[in-house]
Order: structure tokens, then C-alpha cells, then sequence
């Protein structure tokens, strides 16, 4: 996409387009969902396909940003592209199939399109996660569920659907809701500005708190006074703010709250600091608090970007902020796998 | 360029999509794998938005939901497990009588298509026919 540009038909409205999209998607599903007849395929194929044609136009062209031309973009949205069209086109396959286990197959394909994504969303841990565990572990044991207890031949429960009119209205009438929503926010309508790339600490500044994290440990009370000298005229001292609040005072968005925010938080560790080394010359005191403060320059140094060691970031993440949420989360699969092992364990011995 | 709204909107349609899987098929099984599908939306979105903001809050969550579906998908092949136990089939009608009070019983019209045995595949057995009577050593 060379430059936004507004609608492919000139006078067909956003809204319309959604609609038309949604209305093609549900004739197409309700034509393709099982029944014993009446299950015109080739015209539900053909009515999805348009469906999906129209609503990949209009995501196209309302939200298209400005585009810098270049190799990385274009590769960018090829993938991105290839990967969206097969992971709606094998959930559509999934949603329509008769057979469970063919839909369980289709189900991992459109598990590692939807990975291919999280891969162009720069999450290359939770993209391997979710291989590992979905594709991986789930579909592997709803397989061999389905081996169990399937027999062959048509069933009530792979060849009846419950409202196949209203359930396609109902779902894809939230979908189209949802992106006529997404197009209400969007740079498109004017209501919002296009995300810019995030540069909320400048190169100068994050060096500056980089050294201090690696530097701030403690050993030479003149290094550290140095270190933190040098902190304070990026995120300010008693005097006055530094020029991290300096340069995003004002701006708006939630990002910018939260960087100033966490620069307060720093500059407030830096005066502790520089007050404990004020008391006790070498004392453990100033250890900790010098320690505190060069651990959150370290992390403000690289804020606004997705760190480049992913597993790091999120094991940093995960254990400092969210230790709780982990010990829960443990505490959960324990849970459930005695749960599970409780409720399908034994056998009736009648 | 590809927005996180691109992002947004591939989400809401993988959403939208499991929400009719959900909501009309009577399999079991079938019918979970649609709620799967429904949490990639969500993951999709919520990975959308770290990117937008440059924090890992987004992955850190999505870590998260990926682990309460792990436990949702083994307890619920528990229950599904005992579910066929009981009735052998995997069909959600068969359990109606825990339907909303009010709302009028399911009934199959339609017949389903039969299949004759004739139409499963035979094949010639292979080799030589064994005889008859067993050697003697």
C-alpha cells in the first residue's frame, strides 16, 4: 500500500462495507455449517471467499499507514498477509467441518499461521509456546479423545448444527461490530494519530542509564556519587525535572504517563541514594539503595522497546513484577491436573 | 504499513469466527476447539497492543492466558471423558435436560443419510490360503 488512500469504490462508506462483509460471511457459513441437507458447499465457499474478500479490502484501505516503501516493509506485509488469509481460511475450514478430526488438523494450521503472527509481533518465546502447547500438546490430546470415542459414519453430533443462521449472525455480527469499532478509533476517521515508533528515551539518555545500571553497585562511593550525578540530569533532582519529564510533560498517551512516571520513581531513588551514601560511608545500606537504582535505570534505559533477548525481557518481567501471578499460575496447573486426574480417573467398578 | 490495527482486526475475526463454532456445533470436541480458536484472538490483540506500546506486558499476559487454557483444555477432556462414559456420545444435546428453563426441547427433523455396509472398501486377501489341516510334527 503506496499512501492511504480511502475506499477502493469511491462512495461506498466503511460502514457499508463491514456490513456487506458480514452479511456475505454469514450466508457463506450458514451454507457451509453441517446439516443432513441442504448443505450447499460450492456456494458457501465461494460467498466466504468473497465475505473474506471484502472485509481484507476494507482492513486494507481504511487502516493502511504511511508506508515507507521500502524491502522490509513490503516483505512485512506479504507475511502478514499470507499469514492472516491462512489462519481465517483453515478457522473457517474448522468451523465448517464435518469431520472432527479433520477440523482438529485444520485447527493446527491455523495455530501456526496465528504463530507466524506472533512472530511479526515480535514474540518469538510465546510464538514457540504456543506451538509447543497448542499444537503441540492440546490438538495431540483431543486426537487421541477423539480416537476413543468417535465412531465412523454420520452422527448426530458431527452432521447437526444447533441455529447455523443465528450463530454465523451472532458471531460475525460481533466481528463486524468489533472492526466498525476498530475503524471509529482509527487514523482513519481522525480520532486517533498513528502509533509512532516508540523513541521515549533518547540514545544519549539510555547510555547514560545503562552505565549507571552496570556501574551502580556499590563498591566506590566517588564512582557511584558520579553515576548518580549523571542520573539526576536525566530524571532530575531536587532542583528541577531532568529531560526525560522535560521532553514528555504533556504529551499524551499512556506511554508517556508511564515513562514519566517511572522516571519520578528513579529520581526519587536517586535522592535515597544519594542520602544513604551521605550517612554511612560503605555501610549495606547504601548498597541496597545504589543496587535499587541502577536496576531501574537499567530497565527505564530500555523502555519503549521490545528488547531484543525476548526470553530475558519476559523471565525478567515475569519474576519481578508478576512473581505472584507465576506462583498462581503453578498453583493452577497443579490444581487442574489433580482436578483431571480426579474426575476421569477411575473407572466405576460396577 | 501494517498497523496494530491490521492486528486488531485479524483478532476480532478469529474471535468472531470461534463464536460460531461455538455456538453451533454439538460436538464436544468440536465445539472446545472453536473457544481455542477464541483465545488466539485475544492473544492476537493483546500482542498487538505490547508491540504498539513497546512493553512486554502484552507477552507476559498472553503467557498467562496460554497457561489457564492448558489447564482448561485437560479438565475439560476430564469432563468430556466422563461425559461419554455415561451416554457414549459426544453429542451436546444429549445433555439438554440442563438447558435454560423456558427454552423448547431439540428435536432432530432431518434423518440422517445412511450409509450401506456396501459402501465401505473390501479388498482380496493377499498370499497363498493356508491348509487346511495343521501340519504334523
Amino acid at each position: 500500500m503506496s499512501a492511504p488512500f480511502d475506499h477502493p469504490l469511491p462512495g461506498i462508506s466503511p460502514a457499508w462495507q463491514v456490513v456487506a462483509g458480514v452479511a456475505l460471511g454469514v450466508a457463506g457459513i450458514a451454507c457451509l455449517l453441517p446439516r443432513p441437507r441442504h448443505r450447499f458447499i460450492a456456494v458457501g465457499t465461494f460467498l466466504t471467499f468473497a465475505s473474506a474478500v471484502v472485509l481484507g479490502l476494507f482492513v486494507a484501505t481504511t487502516f493502511g499507514g504511511p508506508s515507507r516503501e521500502s524491502l522490509d516493509d513490503r516483505i512485512y506485509a506479504g507475511l502478514f498477509w499470507l499469514f492472516a488469509s491462512v489462519a481465517v481460511s483453515f478457522s473457517v475450514v474448522m468451523v465448517a467441518q464435518r469431520n472432527p478430526a479433520r477440523g482438529a488438523m485444520a485447527f493446527a494450521v491455523s495455530v501456526l499461521a496465528t504463530c507466524g503472527l506472533f512472530l511479526l509481533l515480535a514474540a518469538p518465546f510465546l510464538m514457540a509456546a504456543t506451538v509447543v502447547v497448542y499444537a503441540g500438546a492440546t490438538i495431540v490430546t483431543f486426537l487421541f479423545v477423539l480416537m476413543l470415542s468417535q465412531g465412523g459414519g454420520p452422527s448426530d453430533e458431527n452432521d447437526r448444527t444447533r441455529e447455523p443462521l443465528l450463530g454465523s449472525v451472532g458471531g460475525l455480527g460481533f466481528a463486524g461490530l468489533v472492526l466498525f469499532s476498530l475503524y471509529l478509533g482509527s487514523p482513519a476517521r481522525g480520532t486517533a494519530d498513528y502509533p509512532q515508533p516508540p523513541e521515549p528515551v533518547t540514545a544519549g539518555e539510555a547510555r547514560v542509564l545503562r552505565e549507571a545500571g552496570l556501574n551502580l553497585r556499590g563498591e566506590n562511593a566517588a564512582q557511584a556519587r558520579g553515576e548518580l550525578s549523571r542520573l539526576q540530569v536525566v530524571v532530575g533532582s531536587a532542583d528541577g525535572p531532568g529531560t526525560v519529564q522535560q521532553r514528555l510533560r504533556g504529551v499524551a498517551g499512556g506511554r508517556a504517563v508511564d515513562l514519566v512516571h517511572r522516571a519520578e520513581v528513579l529520581r526519587e531513588q536517586v535522592r535515597q541514594a544519594n542520602e544513604a551514601l551521605d550517612r554511612a560511608a560503605a555501610g549495606d545500606d547504601a548498597r541496597a539503595k545504589l543496587t535499587a537504582a541502577g536496576d531501574s535505570a537499567f530497565v527505564l534505559s530500555g523502555a519503549g522497546e521490545l528488547p531484543a533477548r525476548n526470553v530475558a525481557g519476559i523471565g525478567y518481567l515475569l519474576y519481578s513484577e508478576h512473581l505472584l501471578a507465576v506462583e498462581l499460575a503453578g498453583t493452577l496447573l497443579l490444581v487442574a491436573t489433580v482436578g483431571a486426574v480426579a474426575v476421569a480417573g477411575r473407572r466405576r467398578q460396577a | 504499513m501494517i498497523t496494530p490495527w491490521h492486528f486488531l482486526a485479524v483478532g476480532a475475526v478469529l474471535f468472531g469466527l470461534g463464536l460460531v463454532g461455538f455456538l453451533t456445533r454439538r460436538n464436544l470436541i468440536t465445539a472446545f476447539l472453536c473457544a481455542e480458536l477464541m483465545l488466539q484472538g485475544v492473544v492476537l490483540n493483546l500482542l498487538a497492543f505490547g508491540k504498539m506500546h513497546g512493553h512486554l506486558g502484552g507477552q507476559v499476559f498472553a503467557l498467562f492466558i496460554l497457561t489457564v487454557a492448558a489447564c482448561e483444555a485437560g479438565l475439560a477432556l476430564a469432563l468430556f471423558l466422563t461425559l461419554y462414559r455415561k451416554h457414549k456420545t459426544l453429542d451436546a444435546t444429549e445433555w439438554q435436560q440442563a438447558r435454560e428453563g423456558g427454552l423448547p426441547e431439540t428435536r432432530d427433523v432431518d434423518p440422517l443419510p445412511a450409509v450401506a455396509a456396501a459402501d465401505y472398501p473390501t479388498l482380496h486377501p493377499a498370499g497363498v490360503r493356508p491348509a487346511e489341516e495343521p501340519l504334523r510334527v
